[in-house]
């Protein structure tokens, strides 16, 4: 999975390890916020969803009322009245106004219906008969118009609550599942990398005190041997077994030089 | 005496509409038509009082196409009486007509007013109420012109004269226009069957009734639909027909009644309106307007009831003979079951049986 992912192209250096570790700070932070907007959404979301239900059913009784009570008008009447009502309607007494309701950031439309009250166009239809059922068809029709409207409402809701749930869910995933573990990988890359740059400089050190080492033990060695050497010179009248001794005691120390080299 | 004569010219169309008669739907027809399931089981039913008609028809057809086939149906027999009868039979068929008419004229001048191609309205009008310079209407595009050189043509003609003028038509509201011009065919009508020599016996009786309550009818309807109209007073009462078991007093109080208690007041001085006013208990106005179908408990509004004595009344006359008012009485009978069938495949439709009773039959 984590190599899948890849890591971001930064030089492994310090600065870029604190940079990455703000952004890992930052994704996770914006995680947590985004799944809470995303939840809150989907709460908002089912409320509608619920809502919608109850409306579609709302909407299936209303209109069947209405649907029924034109029937009765056209009993009443006994004929079309269609083509009045439509000619004799010149301003809308059933009005709608919009606003906008903001929903953990999202602006979600919302119509209300409101009547103009005084606005009766064709008051004066079906006169000589049946204008009390006109009037009444005209009643349900408005209550039945005021269910679509809230279903409209509803439905617009739902449609751009549906996208943005769609859009904060993708951003969720992205940041848990590409972002966070991609910048982990990165740290984890700064961070071997730059063990790898302690474990060389390490070395380095260690290879520099090595070297002085030897070269204070071969200093010393050369004094000691000069010491020796002048001892020897100053006793080789009078003790003179002590000569082969002092011939393999240099070759030895020579021996443990190399021993050590090799060591090293 | 006065039948002696009658059979030589008005015989044949009497006989004809007393055969139409039988063929309205009874009591027993509408029974089975309410057990129907489907619009085509309706179809089905009204098979052997409508046949052709109803042939032509898609399955299932909707109850608009079924209520259009029934009245082409009413239409074509009207058509055949007119086309039979002769002289003051003749005069009085047209008188039918004249109601259509002035629905039909109104349609257009609304399309005038509005300045719609009124082409399209011809098919709208009622066939029945169709006269040869209905289309002639048409040409004119403005209201001062279609008054002029329009109307001046049309039967309705003397209906407009004296109490229109072509302001009124482009100022006041269609329904009042309509309902002013229905004001002046009834009165017209009215003295028509009062003084024409051949209609001294039978069809002055009956017709007077049947006018005066139709009169009585319209002069209550306009009062109860006025309320909270801008119809002034003055406005409504010019509306009210000028005769009536109302009139003069009734009218009067009627045109001064601003509630329906003011209404029923005015009409308690007729036996036959008190007791409809009594039976949907004056609950007509606000509490009508909260339950669909609203108003009385029983089912029947005041609209209901005045059809209910329309039809009675109808049904009557064809206890009467040597009359053309058998006609008045058979088309009103034929509309009223047109209605009936309407009503219920509506809700044979709607599957809203419950209130699918609420028709009214009276054979």
């Amino acid at each position: 999975m984590s190599g899948a992912v890849g890591r971001e192209p930064v030089f492994p250096t310090r600065q870029s390890l604190g940079l990455m570790k703000s952004k890992l700070k930052g994704a996770e932070t914006g995680h947590s916020l985004l799944k809470r907007k995303s939840e809150a959404l989907t709460k908002r979301f089912r409320e509608i969803t619920r809502r919608i239900d109850e409306a579609k059913r709302k909407m299936g009784r209303v209109m069947q009322i209405a649907a029924f009570s034109l029937a009765e008008v056209s009993y009443a009447v006994g004929g079309d009245i269609g083509y009045q009502v439509q000619e004799s309607a010149k301003q809308a007494r059933f009005r709608v106004r919009a606003k906008q309701e903001n929903v953990s950031g999202v602006f979600l439309p919302q119509f209300e219906s409101y009547t103009q009250e005084g606005v009766n166009d064709f008051a004066l239809t079906g006169l000589g008969k049946g204008g009390q059922q006109i009037q009444r068809c005209r009643e349900t029709y408005a209550r039945a118009v005021e269910t679509l409207v809230e279903l409209a409402s509803l439905q617009t809701a739902f449609l751009i609550l549906d996208e943005v749930i769609k859009v904060v869910n993708r951003r969720v995933n992205a940041i848990e599942h590409v972002i966070i573990p991609r910048t982990e990988n990165t740290i984890k890359y700064i961070n071997s990398e730059l063990d790898e740059l302690d474990r060389e400089e390490f070395y380095r050190l260690k290879k520099v005190s090595g070297k002085k080492q030897r070269d204070n033990a071969a200093a010393d060695a050369e004094i000691l041997a000069a010491r020796k050497k002048a001892e020897a010179e100053e006793a080789a009248g009078a003790v003179a077994a002590a000569e082969p001794e002092a011939a393999p005691e240099a070759a030895d120390v020579l021996g443990e030089q190399e021993d050590n080299d090799v060591i090293f | 005496m006065e039948g002696l004569f009658f059979n030589v010219n008005g015989g044949f169309v009497e006989g004809i509409v007393r055969g139409y008669r039988n063929s309205l739907l009874t009591g027993q027809n509408y029974s089975n038509l309410t057990q129907c399931e489907t619009i085509d089981d309706v179809k089905l039913q009204l098979g052997p009082a409508y046949g052709d008609f109803l042939a032509s028809l898609p399955p299932n057809p909707s109850t608009s196409a079924l209520a259009g086939k029934m009245t082409d149906k009413l239409v074509s027999e009207f058509r055949y009486l007119v086309a039979q009868s002769v002289g003051s039979t003749a005069k009085f068929l047209e008188y039918l007509t004249y109601g259509y008419m002035i629905d039909n004229i109104a349609l257009l001048i609304t399309g005038t007013l509005h300045e719609r191609d009124t082409r399209e309205l011809l098919e709208r009008c009622h066939p029945l109420g169709w006269f040869e310079t209905l289309p002639v209407l048409c040409v004119a595009t403005n209201i001062e012109e279609l008054y002029n050189s329009v109307l001046i043509e049309t039967p309705l003609a003397p209906y407009f004269k004296g109490s229109l003028s072509h302001h009124d038509l482009d100022e006041l509201n269609i329904e009042i226009v309509r309902n002013t011009l229905y004001k002046n065919y009834l009165e017209d009508f009215y003295n028509f069957v009062q003084t024409h020599p051949d209609f001294s016996g039978p069809t002055q009786e009956i017709m007077s009734e049947i006018l005066q309550f139709e009169a009585d009818r319209r002069a209550i309807n306009i009062t109860l639909n006025s309320f909270g109209t801008e119809l002034s007073k003055q406005e409504r009462r010019k509306l009210y027909p000028e005769f009536g078991n109302l009139y003069p007093e009734g009218s009067l109080m009627l045109s001064r009644a601003e509630d329906v208690e003011g209404v029923a007041l005015a009409v308690s001085a007729v036996s036959d309106y008190k007791s409809f006013f009594d039976a949907v208990g004056l609950s007509q106005g606000g509490g009508g307007l909260g339950g669909m179908g609203g108003g009385p408990a029983d089912g029947k509004s005041l609209e209901d009831l005045f059809y209910q004595k329309e039809m009675e009344m109808s049904k009557f006359v064809f206890t009467r003979q040597f009359t053309p008012a058998v006609v008045y009485a058979w088309m009103k009978l034929k509309e009223q079951e047109i209605r009936n069938v309407t009503w219920i495949s509506e809700c044979i439709a709607q599957n809203q049986k419950e209130r699918i009773g609420n028709f009214i039959s009276v054979f």
